[in-house]
Order: C-alpha cells, then sequence, then structure tokens
C-alpha cells in the first residue's frame, strides 16, 4: 500500500503499513502542510489589519469630508445672503409710478440670474435683467462684478444703448479671459414709452390686446465689441410688460416639450385685465403644472404702468 | 546600453518590474486606476533605475502596518507567475534547479545592473541535496523579505517538493533554505 493510496482511503490505521521513505514523505507533507498554512495565515491577517486600517481612514477621510461639507454649507448661505442682498428690495420711487411682480428663483444657493431696478441721469426709471452663463457660486461673482460695473456706468451714461455699449466695452475683457457671458435686457421708462436693449434676453409687451415681442437679436455682454440697437415702444396705463430669462421658457414637461415664449406670452395676454401680481401668479401656477422639474434659474418681472 | 558595458547608474530589467507589479495587482495591493497605471508604465524590454522599483517597494511598505507577510508573498506571487504564467517552466524542472538558475549568470544577476557596490550579488554558498540544505549569500539591494519570498515561491513551482522554507534569522544576508 503506497502512501497516495492510504492518503485517498478513510482508514488511518493503514499508516503502518507504510515503508520508511512514505513515512519521511508523510513527515515532510505535514510540515510543508503546517508552514504553508503559518504563511497564508500571517499573510490573511496582515491583510486583514490592513483593511481594518483602511476602514479606519475611510471613517476619518468620512468626517473630514462631512466637515469640509459643513463649511461649503456655510459659505453657500452666507453666499446666498450676500447676493440677495446685492438684488433690489424697495423700491418706493419705482412703485409709485409702475404696479409690478417679481418671481427670482435660483437653481442653487446661489445663481447666475441678475435684476436690478435704476434711477438713470436723466431721472427716469430703468430695469435691467440678466442671465449670466453658468451656474452656482462662479456665476454669482459674475453677476456681483456686473453690478459694480454697471454702477460705474450709470454714472457716465444714460441712454439704454449707450448703458449697454459701455457695459459691454468695460467687461469684455475680463468675461472672455474667465470664459462666461451674459445675456441683456435693459429698459428705460419715459412718460407714455420705454427704450430697450435686448442681447439674448426675453420681453412681451402686452398692449391693447396685442402682444409685442421684443427684438433679442443683439449680441450677449462679454463676446465682442459691439454696437448695440435700441428699440422704442409706447407704454401707457394698463399697458402690461413682462421681462424674463430663459429658465421658465426652456423648462420641459415630462414628454421633454419646452414650456416657451408663446405659451407665456398667451398667458400674460390672456390675463392682462389683472394686477400685475396675479398675472405672475397665473404664470407660475400654469408654469408648476407643466414643468417636470426646474433646470435653470428663473426670473420673471410683471409691470404694469400705474395711472397718472 | 550596451550589454558589454554595466551602466553608471543601477537598472532592473523590464521583466523583473513586470512581475513585480503584477504580483503586486494580483494581490490587491494596488487596484483600479493606480494598478492600470502601473501595469502601463512597465515596458518589458527596457531597463528602468533600481529607484523605479524602490518606488514600488515603498508603495508596499506604506501601504501596510504588518508588512512583512506581504513582501513574502510578493516574492512567492512573483516567481509563480515567472514559472506558470512565464519562461519558468522550460528553465527548470526541479525545485533545487532554482537555487542554481536564480544564484547562476542567468537568475538575478541577469535582470540587475550596474555598479557592483549598489547592484551586489547572489551566490550559492552551500548546497546540499541529500539534507534539503542550501545557503545563499545575497548583497542585492532587493528587500530580503521579497527575496525569501522568491526563492520559497521558484522552489516550490514545479511541484516535487513537499516542504521549502527559507530563513535568515541573525544574518539578513544570508539565506538558508530547507527542502524537501
Amino acid at each position: 500500500m503506497t502512501l497516495d493510496e492510504i492518503l485517498q482511503g478513510r482508514d488511518p490505521d493503514r499508516l503502518s503499513e507504510l515503508s520508511r521513505e512514505d513515512l519521511h514523505r508523510l513527515f515532510w507533507m505535514y510540515k510543508g502542510l503546517v508552514k504553508r498554512v503559518e504563511r497564508d495565515t500571517a499573510y490573511w491577517q496582515a491583510t486583514n489589519d490592513n483593511l481594518r486600517t483602511a476602514y479606519e481612514r475611510l471613517d476619518e477621510q468620512e468626517r473630514e469630508l462631512a466637515r469640509a461639507y459643513q463649511t461649503i454649507r456655510q459659505d453657500l448661505e452666507i453666499a446666498q445672503q450676500v447676493q440677495h442682498a446685492l438684488l433690489p428690495k424697495d423700491h418706493p420711487e419705482m412703485l409709485a409710478r409702475f404696479e409690478f411682480s417679481v418671481y427670482h428663483k435660483q437653481m442653487t444657493e446661489v445663481g447666475g440670474d441678475y435684476y436690478d431696478f435704476y434711477r438713470l441721469r436723466d431721472g427716469s426709471h430703468a430695469i435691467g435683467v440678466f442671465d449670466i452663463s453658468g451656474h452656482g457660486v462662479s456665476a454669482a461673482l459674475i453677476m456681483a462684478y456686473l453690478k459694480a460695473q454697471l454702477v460705474q456706468t450709470m454714472e457716465q451714461v444714460s441712454r439704454p444703448r449707450d448703458i449697454v455699449e459701455y457695459l459691454n466695452n468695460a467687461t469684455v475683457g475680463f468675461l472672455r479671459e474667465v470664459r462666461r457671458y451674459a445675456t441683456v435686457n435693459f429698459v428705460a421708462f419715459g412718460e407714455r414709452t420705454f427704450r430697450y436693449v435686448c442681447g439674448g434676453g426675453y420681453g412681451v409687451l402686452v398692449r391693447g390686446g396685442e402682444v409685442h415681442t421684443f427684438n433679442k437679436g443683439d449680441p450677449f455682454i462679454g463676446l465682442r465689441r459691439r454696437a448695440y440697437s435700441e428699440y422704442e415702444l409706447p407704454f401707457e396705463t394698463g399697458d402690461v410688460l413682462a421681462l424674463y430669462t430663459d429658465g421658465m421658457v426652456e423648462a420641459q414637461d415630462s414628454a421633454g416639450a419646452d414650456y416657451s415664449t408663446r405659451r407665456l406670452h398667451e398667458l400674460v395676454r390672456a390675463n392682462a385685465e389683472l394686477p400685475a401680481n396675479q398675472i405672475l401668479q397665473r404664470c407660475l401656477d400654469d408654469y408648476g403644472q407643466f414643468r417636470r422639474v426646474d433646470a435653470d434659474d428663473i426670473t420673471l418681472i410683471v409691470l404694469r404702468r400705474r395711472a397718472a | 546600453m550596451s550589454d558589454q558595458s554595466e551602466p553608471r547608474e543601477p537598472v532592473v530589467h523590464g521583466t523583473l518590474m513586470a512581475g513585480f507589479a503584477q504580483a503586486c495587482v494580483n494581490l490587491n495591493i494596488v487596484a483600479g486606476r493606480r494598478a492600470t497605471a502601473l501595469l502601463a508604465d512597465i515596458d518589458m524590454g527596457r531597463w528602468f533605475p533600481l529607484a523605479k522599483w524602490m518606488e514600488i517597494e515603498q508603495m508596499v511598505g506604506e501601504s501596510y502596518a504588518n508588512v512583512e507577510p506581504i513582501r513574502l508573498k510578493l516574492g512567492i506571487e512573483m516567481m509563480t507567475l515567472w514559472y506558470h504564467h512565464g519562461p519558468g517552466k522550460a528553465l527548470i524542472h526541479r525545485g533545487a534547479d532554482f537555487l542554481h538558475f536564480q544564484t547562476g549568470s542567468h537568475g538575478i544577476a541577469s535582470v540587475i545592473r550596474g555598479p557592483r557596490e549598489v547592484v551586489g550579488s547572489f551566490d550559492l554558498e552551500e548546497f546540499d541535496s541529500a539534507r534539503g540544505h542550501a545557503v545563499i549569500r545575497s548583497s542585492t539591494p532587493f528587500d530580503k523579505t521579497i527575496e525569501r519570498g522568491v526563492l520559497i515561491g521558484g522552489v516550490m513551482a514545479p511541484g516535487d517538493l513537499y516542504y521549502v522554507d527559507v530563513t535568515n534569522d541573525g544574518d539578513l544576508n544570508r539565506l538558508v533554505v530547507e527542502f524537501h
């Protein structure tokens, strides 16, 4: 009986039948197995220890990430407060002349939609609506930069076209460097009219049941040095003006259809007899039922001239 | 690089580097993108600075609190790969042959080159087949635990031996091989 035959069987008593040579083989086989087990046990123990250490490091990194996330959240909350502070709040002079309502919603804590009310050097009132490319903190920083540039611009010129051209010339170098641009919709109000400059922005005037859509073919701010066009439209008591960014009209329903300017304009037209805040609410209600999810920052301003 | 003259800086051959790197990957010492990058960096037809080898050794050392069993396993894995997936099977037929092979001109001496004082030597000082005993004197710059693993893996690879162990108690450069 050989060692291999005995090992394949189930009768240990037969070991006594082994030759001296087979017993030697058995001895070294046993020692070899023990040695392998020792080495493998040490290897797996070290691997297991390493796994425990890795989990401990992972836990620590998770805690660090949570701390970093908390810091970022706090910074973003502060940034949100700062950005809100940069938007207009009380407008008694505007309210005396216009009845208006504003909806402004950023996708994240801070965003790239910016609107403001201005008093120009010639005494007239104006509204600017801008949509900075991108989202989040970078867009918010550009928004603050544009606001500062606009304040300086207002001290130099007062016609809408001059303001937008001046602003574009002052900012195009920086905006190109940081690869950002902004749509612009700038409207200055006269006694019975308004003049506007529109580069990629959106505006609609409802007057006597007719819809007049803004010509928005001028260039965005920050792309290149270009002359801008200025247009004038009548704006009298009862007329309704809506200014907005693309966030609302480019939002989609579950079938992938855009909300569309046509739908929004028709809604403003159909409700033009209502107070401005109710027109705005009708628009928001309709939009809320339509869209699947917000995909961009949204700004919508509805404005009506008060009776003199 | 000429085959006739020793390079001024120590270098190791790509086949050795690739075997070491592949063993690290097989044992999951490196994984994912790091593993892909490690293997992609190694051209088996080239010589690499010894420093590159040392970088990987250091990486292994930094990855484990108790690294010695890992280094031993790495050496074994390298030679398992060399025998079963490389040229080893054609070069040696019995476990004990590996000791002669590795200490000969086609062994370690063929995969590391450079100044003698840096690359050292790897010599078979004693060999007694009947007793299953051999002694190797190693002054190579490689980690001695990995080297022990290489000897264990190489001697075990043909599968004709039941017991193989390599110890270096008291003198790291004196590798005592017991094989039966």
